[in-house]
Parts: structure tokens; sequence; C-alpha cells
């Protein structure tokens, strides 16, 4: 039955480099969550690992922007903090670059840099910061992005709890009707009866 | 506001403004608001057509009531134009992965003004070589690709609006069907 279900529901396109059974794996871990109940939930779960695989997928990249800007970040602090008084940047361009460049092969290029940032009571996360505040453009499109696929992962979830509510309103609802309809003998008066007969 | 003047005036110049005259031309102006093809009808081929009555009919279960498979083609249509979403943002991804951008190289204005200031005084400008944008892509993955991402994100957020708006089409059509079983099972 949910094979037959799943067959029908188009495939996730995934990027060369993502592996289709961890999508499978995830989908799987929403279906054993959720336990979803003909076509339209599985639909609906099929969405949420969707979109939680893109989430993810958004979230990795964030990571990366950040890191790949640590060099140019480390580089563009260290030209501002080893620029002396009465220097301009470009006299400590070379040496910024070089540290930087060596800060992340070399220990001594790092115990070096550690001490310039301890100087102004700085730490690695300064170069973070700088990283963050140099790529801020682009995070900030993949924050509303992500903020876009957070706010419809919950929605979608919200539709099925709706769905699943509705569903078993009318299941009960149709029972209802199905015993009014039959005059099946209720409990009390089959209790009444019983106690009449004894 | 215009002058009874200007108004005049406009309308004599918008007479000298025909448009593409060559039937080159004017194929080529009929697709001026082409961007994307995202807003095309999804039963374009026969194979889409065929899987979107497949889930629609699975959608709507044993019924032949017409407001139902009406509600349930629409949930249907409105699943595969997501999934038509979704492998134009992989498409785009992996495009900007294998050439580092989404549009190919093009001639900046001050170089255009450039080579055809060198034509006018009868001499010859050498255009620049254009910038290999692969070339500047890191070679590894998942660097490459998070670049890739990177690149394409103005693209890839243009169409997250179409995702939404299918997203929200769908769910339109799943509260109608519960209505529409609401009323079946009250009849």
């Amino acid at each position: 039955m949910r094979r037959n279900e799943l067959a029908l529901l188009p495939k996730l396109p995934l990027l060369i480099t993502e592996s289709a059974e961890e999508f499978d794996a995830l989908r799987d871990a929403f279906e054993r969550e959720i336990k979803p109940q003909g076509i339209i939930e599985q639909l609906y779960v099929h969405d949420i690992s969707a979109i939680v695989w893109e989430i993810l997928r958004l979230r990795r990249c964030k990571a990366m922007i950040i890191n790949a800007g640590f060099r140019n970040a480390l580089e563009h602090l260290l030209m501002q903090l080893l620029t002396g008084p009465g220097q301009y940047e470009y006299q400590v361009q070379d040496e910024a670059k070089t540290l930087a460049h060596s800060w992340f092969t070399e220990q001594e290029a790092k115990k070096q840099v550690s001490e310039v940032l301890s100087r102004f009571d700085l730490d690695e996360s300064a170069v973070e910061a700088e990283a963050i505040r140099r790529s801020s453009a682009d995070l900030e499109l993949l924050d509303r992005m992500l903020s876009s696929l957070e706010t419809r992962r919950n929605k979608a979830l919200g539709c099925v709890a709706e769905y699943r509510a509705s569903l078993a309103h009318q299941l009960r609802e149709s029972a209802d009707r199905i015993i009014d309809a039959k005059g099946v003998l209720r409990l009390e008066d089959a209790g009444s009866e019983r106690s009449t007969a004894a | 506001m215009a002058s009874e003047r200007q108004i005049a005036a406009n309308r004599l110049n918008a007479r000298k403004s025909t448009g593409p005259r060559s039937g080159a031309g004017r194929k080529r102006a009929s697709r001026n608001a082409y961007r994307h093809g995202l807003t095309l009808n999804i039963t374009s081929t026969v194979e889409v057509a065929k899987q979107l009555d497949k889930l629609a009919r699975k959608i709507a279960g044993n019924t032949d009531d017409a407001i139902t498979l009406e509600c349930a083609g629409e949930i249907a249509q409105a699943e595969l134009e997501l999934a038509r979403v979704r492998r134009a943002k992989v498409a785009l991804i992996e495009r900007a992965s294998a050439f580092g951008e989404l549009d190919p190289p093009q001639l900046t204005v001050t170089q255009m003004i450039q080579t055809l200031n060198a034509l006018d005084r009868g001499g010859r400008h050498i255009v620049p070589k254009p910038i290999d944008a692969a070339a500047t892509m890191p070679s590894q993955q998942p660097e490459r690709l998070a670049e890739a991402i990177r690149r394409g994100l103005p693209q890839l957020r243009k169409l997250d609006r179409y995702e939404r708006r299918a997203a929200a089409q769908r769910e339109r059509g799943v509260l109608e069907l519960a209505d529409r079983i609401k009323s079946e099972h009250n009849l």
C-alpha cells in the first residue's frame, strides 16, 4: 500500500553529491513519527521530508560560506590590527596576507595570530564575526529562504494534524449515524433489560 | 499631469514606434516576457498528464463525484508543480556548479563604449577575454556546491516564490477535499 502510494508521488530531485539513501532514511524517520494514513497524509510526509532536506542543504551551505570567507576575513582583520599609528593599511598588506595564509597550515603562524588578536582583547571569534560580516548579503538571502522553508514545514505539519482531525471527526459522525440508524442496543438499556429479567 | 500638447506629441511619437518588423524580430519579441516557464501549464506532455491523472484518482478514492475529482486534480496538479520547481532548483545549482555562473559572460557597458569609440576612430579595440567563472569555483566538494548555491541565490529565491504558491494551492485543494468528503458523509 505504502509503496504504491510512494510510486505515484514525484521523486525528489537530488544534487549529484547528495545520497538517495540518506533522503529515504530521513523520510522513513518522518513516516515512523507521523504514521501517515492514506495518500494525502503520505503526500504531506513527502513534502515535509523534502523541505527538511532543503533546510539541511541550505544550513550546510551557510556554514560553508562562513568558512570560505575565513581567510579573507582574517587577512582584513590582521591588516587593521597590524597597522600602527601613522601607517597605512597597504603597508602591512603583505605581512597580513602571508600570516593569514599560513594560519591554516602552520602552528607558529596560528600562535602569532593569537598574540596579535589578544593584544586587542580579541580571539578567533572576531575572525568568524568578520567572515559573517563580509558575507552578510548572501547570509541574509539564505536566512530568508531558510525561514520561508521553516514556515512551510510548520504549516505542512499543521495541515497533517488538521486533515487528520477533520477525518477523525467525519469518521466519528459517520459511526454515530450508523449506530443511530440501526438502533443498536445501548449499554445502559441492555443492563436494565438484564436486571429486569433477573 | 501631461498637457494636451504633450499628449498629442506622445501619440504622434507612439505611432512612429511600430515594434519589430521582421519575422525573426517579432518571434524574439514574443518571448520578451519569458523567464523560466514555471507559470506554464503542467500538463504540457502526455506523460505528465498521465501521472497527474493517476495521482488525482488515487487522491479522490473510489468516487465518481465530479467536484471531488476536481479537488483531487487540483491537489495533484499542485504536487507536480512543486516537483517541477524543485527540479528547476536542483538544475540551477548543478549548472552554477558546472559553469560557475548562470549567464554567459557579457561585455560590460564600459567595454562596449570603448569598442564603439575605437571603431568610430577607425582603430581596433581589443576586447579583453571574459573571465572563466568555472575556474573561480572551488575544486573540492562540498565547498563547490556551497559556492554554486551562493552564486545562484537570487534565482533560487525567485523560485521559492513559485514553490510557496504551489504549496498554497495544494493546501486549498486539501481543505476543499476535506469539506467535500464531510458534506458527502452528511448526505
